[in-house]
Formats: C-alpha cells, sequence, structure tokens
C-alpha cells in the first residue's frame, strides 16, 4: 500500500470579486458576484514509502493547496486522499503525530523567545520522551550547525538560521511524512546548498516520505528523482526528472567551433543562433531536424569541434509554464462569475 | 485663484471617495456594527425603566422624576447623546497621530506643501459623512421608532432651540477634532500616548455625560463652594455629549443656553490655538532631532 | 520596563474604569432605594452583583479574551496551519495560549467591593445575611460556569472570523452581548423585554452567568426560593450546552478555514 493516495481530489475557493469605484462598492453591500477559484481540479497521485517527490510549477498551481490538504489544514471540496492510511482532514492525533509540514513563508517558532522554548514546548505537544528528545535534538543541531544559536531569541536570527531552526522543529517527532513547501524561498545561495545538503542527507538515512515544492530547479535537481509538475490545479507530468527534457522541449543545443571564425554570420541559415563569440557559435536547433542540420554543417563549414546538448532544465521549465500559462490566462476569461444574492 | 480652488475640491473629493470606499469594504462588519451600536441603550432602558418603577412605588407618584427627568426624556437623553457622540467622537485620530510622529510618517507633511492639521480635518469630515451616510438609516429608524413610542414627548424643539441643538452638535465635532489632535500632537514628546488616550476615554466617558445625565451628579459642596456637579460644569467634556442632548430637551434654555453657547465657542478657540501651538512647537522640537 | 509601566497602565485603567462603574450605582442609589420595587436588589445587594460581574470578567479578560485575539489573528495571518498540525485538540491549544495577568486586577477590586458589601449585608435589617460553607462552595462554582457561558459565546464568534475574513466588530459584539448580563435578569421580564429575557437567558444564555452566583449569594429576597433552585440547575444545564455548542460551532468553522498565504 503506498503511503500517499489522492483520487479526484479537488479543492475550490469562492472569491468576492471586489469592483473598482464607488457605486460598485455600495451595490456590493447588497449583491455580491463570486468566483470560484479551483485551485485544485482532481488529481490523483501515489507515492511510496521512502520516496523524495518534488512539486513543481507555476505561482497559482495548485502545489501548496495539495499540500495543505494534505497536512489537514484545509478541507477538501471533493475528492479522497489517505496519508499513512489516515484521511487528513480529520485531524486525527494519531496522523498528527506522524508528519511534519514546513512552510518557507511561514514560521511557527515563537519570534520573541529562544528556538530551544519552542522545541520544549514541541516535546510536550508531541509527547517526545526527554531522552529521545535530547538525542534528536543534537543530531539534528549538529548537522544544522545550529547548536550554538538555540538560546537566542529567533527574531535575532537570519533568514537562513531561522529556515533550519522551522527543521529542527518539524523533525523532532521523526515524522514519516513530510511536506516541505518552499523550504529555500529567499535563502542565499549557501544558505539553499545547506539546507539542500541536509535533506538530501536526512532522508537517506531515514527513509522518509517527502514531497517538496520549490522554485529552484537546483533543490529540485539535487534532491528528487520522481518530479511532478502541476499547473491550474491540474498534475501535468509525473515521471522522472530527466525525463523532463525529452518530453518538454523541442530543441537541442549545438556548439560549433569554426576553424574560420568570419564565417560565423552564415550559420544564421541553419537554426536560430543564441549567440556569437566568433570562432565560437551557439545554435538552437529543432529535435527531430537536428541529424538532417548536422551533417549539412559538417558538409560545408570547416569544424574544430562540435558540440551537441540538451538545453538547461530551468529554461525547458520555463518554457513548459509560460506555455501553459498563456492557456492559463486563456482559462482565466471564462470564470464561472455566480451571482449570489446576499 | 479659481484653479486653486477648483484642485482643493477635487482633492476634498477623492479624500471623500476613497474614504467612503474603504468603509464600505468590509460590509458584513460594517453593517453590523452600525446596528449593535444602538444595542448597549436597550439595556441601559430596561435599567432605567426598573429604576424609575422603584422611585414611583417608593414616593407613591404616577410620574417619578430624576431631577427633571422623566422615563422617558431618559431614554431620549441617551439616544441625543448617542447623536452627538456621532459627532463628536473621533475613533482611531490622536492614536493615529502619534503613530505617524512615531514612525516618521509626518516627514511628509514638513516635506510636502499640504498642512497636518487641516488635512486630517478634511479627512476626518470625509470620514464622518461616509459615517453618517450609512448610519442615517439606522438612527432615523431607531429615532422614529421612539417617537411614536412617545419618548420624546417632551422635545418641541422651536426654530431657536434646533439652531443652538445643530451648532453645538457643530461646535462639539470641532471640540473632539482639536482636542484629539492636541493629545495625539504629546507623541512629539512623548512615544507612548495609548495609555493616557485611554485615560481621556474613560474620563470623557463618565464626565462627558454620555454614561448618565450630569444633572445627576452630586450636589453638596466639597472643595469651597464647589460640588461635583458645579465642577464637571466647568469642565470643556460635557460639551461632547450632555450639552447637546440637554439642549434638545430643554433642560438648557433662555440665558443659559446663550451663555453656554459662549464658552463652548470659547472652548473651541482655545483647543484650535492649542492644537496649532503644539503643532508648531512640536514641530520645532523634530526637526530639532533631525527627524 | 516599558512592560512594567504597561502592565502598570492596565492594571490603573481597568481600575478606573470599575470604579467609575461603582460611581455611576452611587449616585443611582441616591435617587433610589432598590433596584425594582420589591425585587430585594438594595445597595448592598446589588454590588454583591457588581463585584461578581467584575470576577467573572476579570476571569475572561485575563484567560479568554486574549486567547481568542489570538485566535482571530492566527486566521487572519493564516499562520492556524500550525496549531491545526499538532497533534493535541486545536480549540484546546488555542484557548490556553497567553494570559493577560493585569486584568486581575478588576478582580481583586471585585473582591473588595464583595467583602464589603456582604459586611454591610450581615447587619441586614429584617433578615441579616447568613454565609454557609455550602453557599461560598456554590457561589465559587457558578462562577466557574458562568466564565464557562462567556468563554463559549467568546469562542464562537471568534470563530466566525474565519468565515467573515477580518472580524473588527467582534469585540463590539461581544460587549454588546455581555452587556445584557450586567443587570439583575428580572428587569427584562417585562413587555417587549421578554423576547430579550428568552433570547439571553435560553438561547445565549448570557443572563444566568451573574444572576445565578449573585442570587445565590446575596440572596435578595426570600420568597424567591421557588425559582432559585431551578435557575441554578437550568444554569448548569445552559454551561454544559453552551461549551458544546461553541465545540460544534468551532469545529464547524475549521472546515471552512482557508489558510491564507503569507
Amino acid at each position: 500500500m503506498s503511503v500517499i493516495e489522492i483520487e479526484a481530489l479537488e479543492k475550490s475557493y469562492r472569491v468576492y470579486q471586489k469592483k473598482e469605484g464607488l457605486w460598485a462598492s455600495v451595490r456590493g453591500l447588497f449583491h455580491r458576484e463570486y468566483r470560484d477559484v479551483r485551485a485544485v481540479r482532481g488529481i490523483d497521485l501515489q507515492v511510496e514509502a521512502g520516496e523524495f517527490v518534488a512539486f513543481l510549477g507555476p505561482n497559482g498551481a495548485g502545489k501548496t493547496t495539495t499540500l495543505k490538504l494534505l497536512s489537514g489544514v484545509i478541507n477538501p471540496t471533493s475528492g479522497k486522499a489517505r496519508v499513512l492510511g489516515f484521511v487528513p482532514w480529520n485531524r486525527d492525533n494519531d496522523y498528527r503525530r506522524r508528519f511534519a509540514l514546513v512552510m518557507g513563508q511561514k514560521n511557527q517558532l515563537w519570534w520573541d523567545l529562544p528556538a530551544q522554548e519552542s522545541f520544549r514546548l514541541h516535546q510536550q505537544i508531541y509527547r517526545i520522551e526527554t531522552k529521545q528528545f535530547q538525542d534528536t535534538l543534537d543530531e539534528l543541531t549538529d548537522l544544522l550547525a545550529v547548536r550554538d544559536l538555540l538560546g537566542q531569541p529567533v527574531r535575532e536570527l537570519s533568514l537562513g538560521e531561522r529556515m533550519k531552526m522551522e527543521l529542527c522543529a518539524a523533525l523532532l517527532h521523526s515524522p514519516e511524512v513530510l511536506f516541505l513547501d518552499e523550504p529555500t524561498i529567499g535563502l542565499d545561495v549557501v544558505a539553499q546548498h545547506n539546507i539542500q545538503r541536509f535533506l538530501r542527507y536526512y532522508q537517506e538515512e531515514r527513509k522518509t516520505t517527502i514531497l517538496l515544492t520549490s522554485h529552484y530547479m537546483k533543490d529540485i535537481a539535487a534532491l528528487c528523482k520522481r518530479v511532478v509538475i502541476m499547473a491550474d490545479g491540474e498534475i501535468k507530468y509525473d515521471d522522472s526528472l530527466a525525463g523532463i527534457v525529452d518530453r518538454f522541449s523541442s530543441h537541442k543545443i549545438v556548439t560549433v567551433l569554426l576553424n574560420d571564425g568570419t564565417q560565423a554570420e552564415k550559420l544564421r541559415d541553419y537554426g536560430e543562433v543564441l549567440s556569437v563569440e566568433a570562432p565560437r557559435v551557439r545554435l538552437r536547433i529543432e529535435r527531430e531536424r537536428i541529424s538532417a542540420t548536422l551533417s549539412l554543417i559538417l558538409d560545408r563549414f570547416l569544424l574544430d569541434d562540435v558540440a551537441v546538448e540538451d538545453p538547461p532544465l530551468e529554461d525547458v521549465i520555463a518554457d513548459f509554464f509560460t506555455q501553459v500559462s498563456n492557456k492559463g490566462s486563456d482559462d482565466a476569461s471564462d470564470p464561472f462569475p455566480t451571482e449570489v444574492q446576499a | 485663484m479659481e484653479r486653486l480652488l477648483y484642485s482643493r475640491a477635487l482633492r476634498w473629493w477623492t479624500i471623500l471617495r476613497i474614504a467612503l470606499e474603504e468603509r464600505m469594504v468590509y460590509r458584513g462588519d460594517f453593517a453590523l456594527g452600525t446596528l449593535m451600536r444602538f444595542l448597549p441603550i436597550i439595556t441601559q432602558i430596561f435599567l432605567w425603566w426598573t429604576i424609575f418603577e422603584t422611585i414611583g412605588a417608593e414616593q407613591e407618584t404616577e410620574h417619578p422624576e430624576i431631577e427633571g427627568f422623566s422615563f422617558h426624556d431618559m431614554v431620549a437623553y441617551y439616544l441625543l447623546t448617542m447623536l452627538s457622540r456621532a459627532f463628536s467622537s473621533m475613533p482611531g485620530l490622536a492614536s493615529g497621530i502619534a503613530l505617524q510622529i512615531r514612525n516618521g510618517e509626518i516627514k511628509k507633511f514638513i516635506i510636502q506643501p499640504v498642512d497636518l492639521v487641516g488635512f486630517l480635518l478634511l479627512n476626518r469630515i470625509a470620514h464622518k459623512i461616509a459615517y453618517y451616510s450609512v448610519a442615517f438609516g439606522p438612527f432615523l429608524i431607531v429615532f422614529t421608532l421612539c417617537w411614536w413610542g412617545g419618548y420624546f414627548d417632551s422635545v418641541s424643539l422651536p426654530w431657536t432651540t434646533w439652531m443652538a441643538f445643530l451648532a453645538s452638535l457643530i461646535m462639539g465635532f470641532l471640540i473632539g477634532f482639536f482636542l484629539e489632535t492636541a493629545i495625539g500632537m504629546i507623541g512629539f514628546w512623548f512615544l507612548e500616548v495609548s495609555s493616557l488616550l485611554f485615560v481621556y476615554m474613560l474620563l470623557s466617558f463618565f464626565l462627558s455625560g454620555h454614561m448618565f445625565p450630569l444633572t445627576m451628579l452630586p450636589d453638596n459642596e466639597i472643595i469651597g463652594r464647589l460640588s461635583y456637579r458645579t465642577i464637571v460644569d466647568m469642565l470643556p467634556l460635557k460639551y461632547l455629549a450632555y450639552f447637546p442632548a440637554a439642549i434638545c430637551l430643554e433642560t438648557v434654555k433662555g440665558d443659559d443656553l446663550i451663555r453656554g453657547l459662549w464658552i463652548e465657542a470659547g472652548w473651541l478657540v482655545f483647543f484650535m490655538v492649542m492644537c496649532r501651538a503644539m503643532y508648531a512647537a512640536g514641530l520645532r522640537r523634530y526637526s530639532g532631532y533631525g527627524g | 520596563m516599558t512592560f512594567r509601566v504597561n502592565f502598570l497602565i492596565q492594571c490603573i485603567s481597568s481600575v478606573s474604569w470599575s470604579a467609575m462603574n461603582y460611581g455611576f450605582f452611587e449616585i443611582v442609589f441616591s435617587y433610589t432605594g432598590s433596584i425594582g420595587a420589591d425585587s430585594g436588589w438594595g445597595k448592598y445587594e446589588y454590588f454583591v452583583f457588581l463585584a461578581t460581574t467584575w470576577l467573572i470578567n476579570s476571569l475572561i479578560q485575563t484567560f479568554c479574551m486574549p486567547n481568542a485575539q489570538e485566535f482571530s489573528e492566527l486566521i487572519r495571518t493564516g499562520n492556524l496551519d500550525f496549531a491545526l498540525l499538532k497533534p493535541i485538540d486545536t480549540q484546546f491549544l488555542i484557548s490556553f495560549q497567553k494570559v493577560e495577568w493585569s486584568s486581575l486586577t478588576n478582580g481583586f477590586m471585585g473582591l473588595g467591593v464583595l467583602i464589603y458589601s456582604l459586611s454591610q449585608l450581615a447587619s441586614r435589617s429584617p433578615t441579616p445575611l447568613v454565609l454557609s460553607p455550602l453557599t461560598i462552595v456554590l457561589y465559587i462554582f457558578y462562577l466557574g460556569c458562568g466564565a464557562a457561558i462567556l468563554y463559549s459565546v467568546m469562542i464562537s464568534l471568534a470563530a466566525t472570523s474565519i468565515w467573515l475574513g477580518r472580524n473588527q466588530s467582534l469585540y463590539n459584539f461581544w460587549f454588546y452581548i455581555t452587556n445584557f448580563s450586567r443587570y439583575p435578569m428580572e428587569i427584562y421580564a417585562r413587555s417587549w423585554g421578554l423576547p430579550l429575557f428568552v433570547l439571553f437567558t435560553f438561547v445565549i444564555p448570557v443572563l444566568v452567568v451573574v444572576n445565578v452566583p449573585a442570587r445565590l449569594l446575596a440572596d435578595p429576597l426570600q420568597s424567591q426560593d421557588t425559582w432559585k433552585w431551578p435557575l441554578a440547575g437550568f444554569a448548569l444545564f445552559a454551561t454544559g450546552m453552551s461549551l458544546f455548542v461553541s465545540r460544534l460551532i468551532f469545529k464547524a468553522a475549521l472546515r471552512s478555514y482557508r489558510s491564507a498565504s503569507s
């Protein structure tokens, strides 16, 4: 049986459409227009124990909503989900003791108190035995190199240090399932890298099932083998990281080193020139035409070197997002304004 | 000159419109809040009903009175003080000024060619109009109901009284405004004015006559020839609630009324001058510190 | 430093608020002998009532009010998420996080007025007041019941901010409802007050909050014996129902929680 099972899960919000202007405000007193926003549109997903799954998608794709549904913070409109055999939104204490949610945008530690105090409260709430609590805390603070900061008020910590403390707090009760919502948002490269390293190590050690959403491709490339791409509240892709390029990239990047740099301009006939640093030229060529074009180039030019690569993952995904979000905005112009009498 | 006037009018209209819109966004709060404001009066009515009945039984009279107030007058008094408080209360004014001083936003009034006091006054008028435009409904309903119920029987309002009532309401609004602005300006000297404000609110609730007609205060002399009643009578707070209501119920009339209005105008000038002086002194102090 | 000054200021302001209330009724009782002819609520009986109001209010303001405020704030910021994740009853967690000690001053004021009034009543002319240990125990018990009813009203009101979004009028609303509990309940039992009497006794039972313990202690009129005990029994039932219904409302509200993103 899978650790996470989602079936036709759907969540829609009703949003009051406030209109600009005085008259509209007055009218709003008596009668309002609502719009249903379908944040998650009937998704299906299965995650096995010990998997590290990344959720990718543009803002508003429904990733965070999905995590909130799975952690029982909000109730769904329809559909089913089970995590560790529990229905999340029943908010069973037994369930709540076995998972954790970390949100990069929100913090749960007491702002004016040292992190240590929040951890102790955690110990009481999760009923962790003192010995186990101390061991786990020692291990986590060593791994994250924050042991010296335990006594400092949280408000005095840097953003990166605070995030590490949030992770500590979330992992104190050794959850079997961990939901991470943009854990590295706003952090500098070093702090991001530290947290990635920690998560990889922790996951390999404990085989915790982790669902991660992030905007940073580096996070995902470093951590996850399986990637789920969401857009418009639907799952558009669910497979390996490597597969994304095959599936969504229609082009390859060809770099040629010309023997005679003056001929660089002539290459424009063969593909979209990305850059010319004579004698080096980078071209973007459609995938189906790659072998034909290459042989033509080899025929007509004298080359010192040639390299064919996939475009960077980030570009591929950015392209894909733009495609779906363009489509998405068409969708938005066809909303569902339901007039509701107040 | 004409353009200046026009641009002023335009600015005024913009402030008014934005204030109105702001108040309309949270529909639930707004409608509920306005209606709920009348609820405390209901408990007050029942309390006084019982008290007057008790006094009637004790003194064996059909028409018991407290200091010239019958039960119906008492109800009318509470409704009228609600009305005068709607003019004279300035929610968020003083604390807003103190906050602007504390977070440095006050600088924009030093830099921009806008007068702080004038701007605040315009803003407040806009807020009040926005409030009345919606509160008018509930007020009208409650007052009409009570009129039919006979609670306003002793209110006849010849046009002179009517004018005096109106004048006292408008002056009450201005006194409330300048008084609270002055309290807010204390923020130039002390960081913490919220506690002071709370004391002011408590005092004004009790001594403005919002809680009970000030004529009920004991009249026995405590210091020299002064009694509680005469002391409170000399304070400016009574113009915020008691005085307009007393005019309407004709508790104050004739020469007393004329004298009362002059004294009220005197207090108004006093607070206007004080407000100006404090603003000037405060700005000197503020820029002295280098902001 | 600032904390201590703040604390002091809050103490002073709550004391002066009570003092004004006291002053108001001093004035009222200079015009009348009792509230309600033959009701038995004479000056000192009524001051027992007033002191009881303060005691219960100070309990609420010390233990419940700061938490209800915090709860509304958690909803607004979306930080209720974390409370929902914890393996502990959410209502319990958010109800007992904060304590506002300065509000206890009101309670001490109440205690002072209570003791003074009771000592005055001990020499009440026709029927001097005699307190039995049982009365005192019952009084304290019903103070707790009263606080529990008000807690239920407050938590229900706070929970509605999940539906209404911002909820500024929440505390006004709270003030207006509890306003009814401040006077002896029989003053509403007349003409158009009857619907209010029924509403605030049987639907939102705020009228029993102060009335039951104050009545048990001050014992304003022997003849009320006929309905004093049924009323006390009803208060017990009302406490249970209030807690139960407020829990239902709380749970229903959580189902609609949207979790605002910061």
